[in-house]
Parts: C-alpha cells; structure tokens; sequence
C-alpha cells in the first residue's frame, strides 16, 4: 500500500515538477533558491493528502499551497527586496541569449509587484485561471482578486514597456 | 502512469475549456489586450526545462520524515499536556471546593424599621436581666420610633400578646419576646426589668415597645 502511495507519488511529482518549479519561481519573483524551498515545503504537504486527493486534482492543491505560502511568506518576512525606480538586471547584449534576457526582465518586473499582485497575476497569466479560480486559489473575495491583477498588470506594463512592443 | 495520464488530461480538459471561451469569449479574456496576451505567451516562453533530480528526492524524503517527526511530537506533546492538564485539575479539585464556601454572613433585611430595638432586647434577657438600663433605652427610643404600634395595642394587657405576635412577624429576634407573652407568668422573673415598669397600668405601651 505504501509502496503504491509513494510509487504514484513519485510520478505525479517527476511529470509535473518542471511546471510547478517555473510556478514557483514566478510567484517568488525568479528567486530560484526560495522557488525550490516552497516547492518543497508544497510537495511535502502534497504526501500527506495524497490517499485524499490523488484521484481528485493533486496538481490543483499544489498550485493553491504554493501561491498562499508564497504570499504568506512575503508579508512574514523580509526577504531583502527593495523597489527601485531602475530594474537592476538589465542584460548584457552578447553574454545571454534572448530568452533568458527575458526571462530575467520578466522575473525582475515580477519581482516589483506586491506578493498579492504577484500571485494573481501568475495565476491568471500563466495558468490561465479565471478571475473566480483566481480567488478560490488565493482564498480571497473575486473583486479583490481581480483588483490585485488589474493593478499588478498595469504596474507590469509600464514596466516591460520595452519588452513587450505595443502591437498596432 | 495512469495518474499522468488522469491529471494531462484534466489539464488539457481545463485548456480546452479555457479555449472554448477564447480570445474575448470568457471571462478570463474579456477586455484583454495585445499586452495582456503577450504577458502570457512570455510567462509561459520564460519556463525552462527543470528536471527531476535525485538530490529533489532526497530533499523530498527528507522533508516528509522531518514533517512526520514534528507531527508525531507535537501529538505526543498535546498528549503529555492534555494529561497534565487533567491531572492538575483534580488536583486542584478539592481545594476549589472548601473555597468555595460562603464566608460573608447572609444579607440582613434592610425593610425592618428599626433594627436597633430588635437587637437590644433580645440581648437584655439572655444576658442578664439585671441590666435594666439596656432595655429602658431602647424602650425609650421604641416609644419615640414607632408611636402607632403603641397606639394600637392600647387596651389591655392581653393585647400584649397580640403585639407581641405582630413584633414577631415583623422584627427578627422573635424568641426573646415570644417567650414574654407565651410564658405569661414566667416572664416576670425573666422580663424583670420589663415586668417592673408593668405594675403601672398605663405602662405596657412600653414593654411592647420593648418587646417589638
């Protein structure tokens, strides 16, 4: 029985552990040392609900103990992030490609917002979740959910202006 | 691998969904704009591959025998205090008890209209009749206090009982003057100093007064 429990365990977590990372480091603002640890601290969780929840949505529970953990965490402590006027990662032309220049910018521009903006823009944007998921995931009231990304995108906006050319 | 499968196909269900109501068409993307849309196109370009590794595992392994831990303390310490608790409880059983007992005298009634009077001639029998004085000044201030009750028992001297009776009902100290009436005779050697002022017809006004 053990065995079994650990053995679907196990898979379930090698087939989703590269999404649910890039979730994490999204809700960290990039911070790939904390998007390991509260990805950690979820999985765990994860495998003590798991005779629960394994035939249900297990990837669901992951997603909702990441995002209020990773906002829980940020208003609990200080985590050294100051906003500046100027993102302090700005690419070098030759030594990074692209894709991890964006990626970079898009974790700094992440990384300026509130945790609560932060989260429901992750989880609208990337796990294209609608407003009310949104809420239900983040434990919240819609409209708040729904300011939280309506502010987080406008605050995003004017901050990859340059990354993100205005089309038309 | 059948969970894989189960959790892809959820996914690609809650995907199809998401793109049945479309560019426009939900909720999701009503009032979306180019930006909104590229914002998600390059969150999900900005994932790259991450895959699982044994040191993961580890950690993972770890995580859960460090959570059982914590979870097997933290029961046996909320069963260590529950037991505790209990016991001291009994302990302190008993002790709750014996100080629970009322030590403050039982509130008088504050309705009689004169105290004074009711509590003197109640110690002037018992104590000794040959303190006169301490009945005579409560007399004194009877007669002063309460006139209409010695209007009342005006007649006769067997109305003495009938005032005794109504001081009875009315005053606290009701053996003191009860035993005057009902002992009749006996209570001239018990009521002497009363007694005394009673040879005088005009006089039991005031042993009832002494009396009530």
């Amino acid at each position: 029985m053990e065995q079994t429990r650990a053995g679907e365990y196990d898979a379930f977590v090698a087939a989703r552990w590269s999404v649910l990372f890039h979730l994490a480091r999204l809700l960290t603002g990039g911070d790939r040392h904390r998007a390991e640890d509260l990805l950690q601290e979820s999985l765990v969780k994860l495998w003590f609900v798991w005779p629960k929840i394994a035939d249900e949505a297990p990837e669901a529970y992951v997603r909702k103990v990441l995002a209020r953990a990773a906002a829980r965490s940020a208003r609990r402590r200080w985590w050294g992030e100051r906003p500046v006027e100027q993102l302090p990662e700005v690419a070098a032309a030759g030594d990074m490609s692209a894709t991890v220049a964006e990626r970079s910018r898009l974790e700094a521009a992440l990384g300026q917002l509130t945790p609560q903006q932060r989260a429901a823009v992750v989880l609208r944007y990337y796990q294209d979740l609608p407003d009310r998921q949104v809420a239900e995931t983040l434990g919240c009231p819609v409209g708040t959910a729904r300011s939280h990304a309506a502010r987080g995108v406008a605050r995003l906006r004017r901050l990859l202006a340059d990354v993100i050319e205005p089309v038309g | 691998m059948d969970r894989m499968d189960h959790t892809d196909h959820l996914d690609h269900g809650a995907r199809m969904d998401h793109e049945d109501r479309g560019p426009g068409g939900g909720d999701r993307w009503d009032g979306s704009d180019a930006f909104e849309r590229q914002l998600a196109q390059l969150m999900h370009r900005a994932q790259q591959p991450a895959p699982f590794e044994a040191r993961h595992r580890e950690a993972l392994r770890a995580g859960v025998r460090a959570r059982r831990r914590v979870r097997t303390a933290r029961r046996a310490a909320g069963s260590v205090l529950a037991v505790a608790g209990l016991g001291l409880g009994l302990f302190l059983w008993p002790h709750g008890h014996t100080d629970g007992r009322p030590t403050a005298p039982h509130p008088r009634p504050m309705i009689s209209p004169s105290p004074a009077p009711s509590t003197s001639p109640s110690q002037s029998p018992t104590e000794s009749p040959s303190a006169p004085p301490s009945t005579t000044s409560p007399a004194t201030t009877t007669n002063s206090s309460a006139p209409a009750r010695t209007r009342t028992p005006s007649g006769p001297p067997t109305a003495t009982a009938g005032t005794a009776h109504g001081a009875t009902a009315s005053y606290r100290p009701p053996s003191a003057t009860a035993t005057a009436p009902a002992a009749g005779g006996t209570t001239a050697a018990a009521t002497a100093p009363v007694s005394e002022p009673a040879e005088p017809s005009g006089e039991p006004s005031s042993t009832i007064g002494a009396t009530g």
